[in-house]
């Protein structure tokens, strides 16, 4: 009973209940508009939901998680521009189809088969989540520093063009965490005597910095690009096809919620690899693979929404983030005192619940503004991008300032940007400088506590990374990561395959 | 390290950012090196200082990446100016600098609006009389979802204390 009333608390206050569907309304609209993305409305709502309760930030934020995930799909169907990396195999098939006069079907279809992967992904969540929990309670120092590290690992792996970019960000993040005093003997790191980085950098101003303002310089190199015009018919889909697809839409729900839960994938992945598994299963589509074929349009769009529910579960359970988005989130709890982890679920369960409900009642509030309103989207999505950077500039100080009314954290927030903007341009990730940003004081507190456990021997220090089940198991795992980077990992496998 | 994906032809400036990089790595360690030296392994600094040599070691994999990848004919600083540093991008942060400098003093409305008055203008070239309406409209919006809806106190300024 307790856990029902906590589930339902989003759905029966009148004021958590606007905020999560004007969060999921500015989520579908944040991620069609290119240029915009989840992760960078994320860390400036960060800003201006910190003096909120934690409910109602956690609710306006899973609303712009949820529709955002879903938003860039629109685009990617009307415009063949995906709104978001994770839109990217439904822009394969979705734009041939408008290209035919169904974009409306196929923006109808999309929303459904979202919803229907939104649902399976927390449903997951909610049966998963306490059962990793209470596993994770027996993680000791030494663990938390391997997944931290597997963590950054991971996305520095997969989200950059190479792995040395993805681990120069992640280290240059895990710097920036250090800065202040240091938590165990207060002794300056990277002060330079001055008392203003003795509290360290705030972490949401490299979060809007570097997603924010960064994104948006970026985007002054496209501002003359020219906007695209689509008409739009029908949009509720036929039950038919909902029905003819649910097969396809429940295995790649599965794809993309244990996708969405390994630290450091997300959506993105999620989505084409159900699209691999859509085209690789689909014997005989109706429409060959990128013409317009809709299986291929159902697999990732279920995937990318399943992994919503699916990210969660390592940041609510481990302390450690599914992709970028749930890295800000991370920090939003941060900010209200709150500690993801293990014992997130023993000492706070309803906020758990909560989330949980509140994720659900965000994928109904999709499926009404998903099917609705969509002649007044096509005109907002054809905003020029000159207004739309601005905007931003402005959220993003205002954002900044407005967290301690402090004008310092706004030059840092500037420095991020322009650094972003440049390591963006060469080709790094800012993902990784963030979730480094995030996790590296962690880190750093659990190497130091495993190496005063060993008494500073190195030997027994190392030793321990083996002699302990859970240790070695994700010592191998870290081990085999790091591996399949250098160019042994190919032979080894080839070697392997022969064997067989 | 294997570098799977990289492209082909090196981008204009990537060679000079590649040893910043470097620089900025040998640095950062120093600096942590300075924290504690080598006093012990749980010391404030050795968590620094492993974070600063992951840097050192993956900027010079990145650089003799770059380096083995073809220099484009054209390149030069003309180029780098034209794709990497645009006029727009420097005339953008420029005006982004005076927001932040100025924010304080002006405080959120009149700042904002300087700023998004001259962004428009510059940016979306419609003239002056609409990049005015669109900055009325566009701040209107701002400070009454964020102030009136949504409590969030906004900079008010120490030149226009109690204006807005």
């Amino acid at each position: 009973m307790e856990v029902l009333g906590h589930l339902a608390i989003s759905w029966l206050d009148p004021w958590l209940l606007f905020l999560t569907a004007a969060g999921t309304l500015a989520g579908i609209y944040v991620g069609a508009i290119p240029g915009l993305s989840v992760t960078m409305a994320t860390s400036i709502l960060i800003s201006f939901t910190f003096k909120w309760q934690v409910n109602e930030a956690l609710a306006l934020i899973a609303g712009v998680f949820v529709g955002g995930v879903y938003g860039g799909s629109r685009t990617a169907i009307l415009l063949n521009i995906p709104g978001a990396p994770s839109a990217i195999a439904t822009a394969l098939e979705g734009y041939p189809m408008a290209k035919r006069g169904e974009a409306g079907e196929a923006i109808g279809l999309t929303t459904v088969m979202s919803v229907f992967g939104g649902f399976v992904g927390i449903v997951a969540l909610a049966l998963f989540a306490p059962l990793i929990s209470s596993f994770a309670i027996m993680f000791n120092s030494r663990d938390y520093l391997l997944l931290g590290m597997i963590g950054i690992l991971l996305v520095g792996t997969l989200s950059g063009e190479s792995f040395a970019k993805g681990a120069f960000a992640g280290a240059l993040g895990v710097l920036i965490g250090m800065v202040g005093l240091d938590p165990m003997t207060a002794e300056g790191r990277f002060t330079f005597g001055s008392i203003t980085l003795m509290g360290g950098i705030p972490y949401v101003a490299a979060m809007i910095g570097f997603f924010g303002v960064a994104e948006a310089l970026s985007q002054l190199n496209n501002l003359d690009l020219p906007v695209i015009k689509q008409k739009i018919d029908r949009i509720i889909p036929k039950f038919s096809d909902v029905k003819r697809y649910f097969r396809l839409a429940l295995r790649a729900s599965g794809i993309g919620t244990i996708i969405g839960a390994l630290p450091g994938t997300g959506g993105d992945i999620a989505a084409l690899l159900a699209y691999d598994d859509a085209r690789r299963t689909t014997k005989n589509p109706d429409v060959p693979f990128g013409e317009g074929c809709k299986e291929g349009l159902v697999a990732p769009e279920v995937a990318n929404n399943a992994a919503v529910g699916g990210s969660f579960v390592p940041m609510l359970t481990l302390g450690i983030p599914g992709d970028a988005v749930t890295a800000v989130i991370i920090g939003a709890l941060f900010i209200h005192g709150l500690k993801p982890g293990p014992l997130l679920l023993v000492e706070t369960p309803h906020l758990f619940w909560f989330t949980v409900g509140n994720l659900a009642l965000a994928n109904i509030f999709l499926l009404i503004f998903g099917l609705t309103g969509i002649r007044v989207f096509t005109k907002i999505v054809e905003c020029p991008k000159a207004i739309l950077i601005s905007l931003i500039i402005v959220l993003s100080a205002v954002g900044t300032y407005a967290i301690q009314n402090n004008p310092s954290h706004v030059y840092w927030m500037l420095g991020f940007g322009v650094a972003g903007y440049f390591l963006k341009t060469y080709g790094f990730q800012v993902g990784p400088i963030i979730l480094g940003v995030i996790l590296g004081p962690m880190m750093d507190a659990n190497y130091r506590r495993a190496m005063i456990g060993a008494r500073g021997d190195v030997g027994t220090f190392l030793w321990d990374f083996v002699s302990h089940p859970i240790s070695l198991v994700l010592s191998v795992a870290f081990a085999l990561m790091l591996l399949s980077q250098t160019p042994l990992w190919r032979p080894i496998i080839a070697q392997l395959r022969r064997g067989r | 390290m294997s570098e799977p994906s990289s492209p082909t032809a090196r981008r204009p400036g990537e060679v000079m950012f590649c040893l910043l990089l470097a620089v900025f790595s040998v640095t950062a360690f120093w600096q942590s090196f300075a924290i504690s030296g080598f006093r012990g392994l749980s010391e404030p600094g050795v968590f620094p200082m492993l974070a600063s040599a992951t840097m050192l070691v993956s900027s010079l994999l990145i650089l003799k990446d770059v380096l083995s990848k073809p220099a484009s004919p054209d390149a030069g600083f003309e180029r780098f100016r034209q794709e990497v540093v645009p006029l727009r991008l420097v005339g953008v942060i420029m005006l982004i600098l005076a927001y932040v400098v100025a924010m304080p003093l002006l405080g959120f409305v009149a700042g904002s609006a300087g700023f998004l008055f001259l962004s428009f203008w510059y940016l979306w070239r419609k003239g002056p009389l609409v990049s005015a309406v669109l900055t009325a409209v566009s701040l209107a919006v701002i400070y009454f979802i964020f102030r009136q809806v949504f409590q969030v106190v906004l900079p008010q300024g120490s030149l226009m204390q109690g204006l807005f």
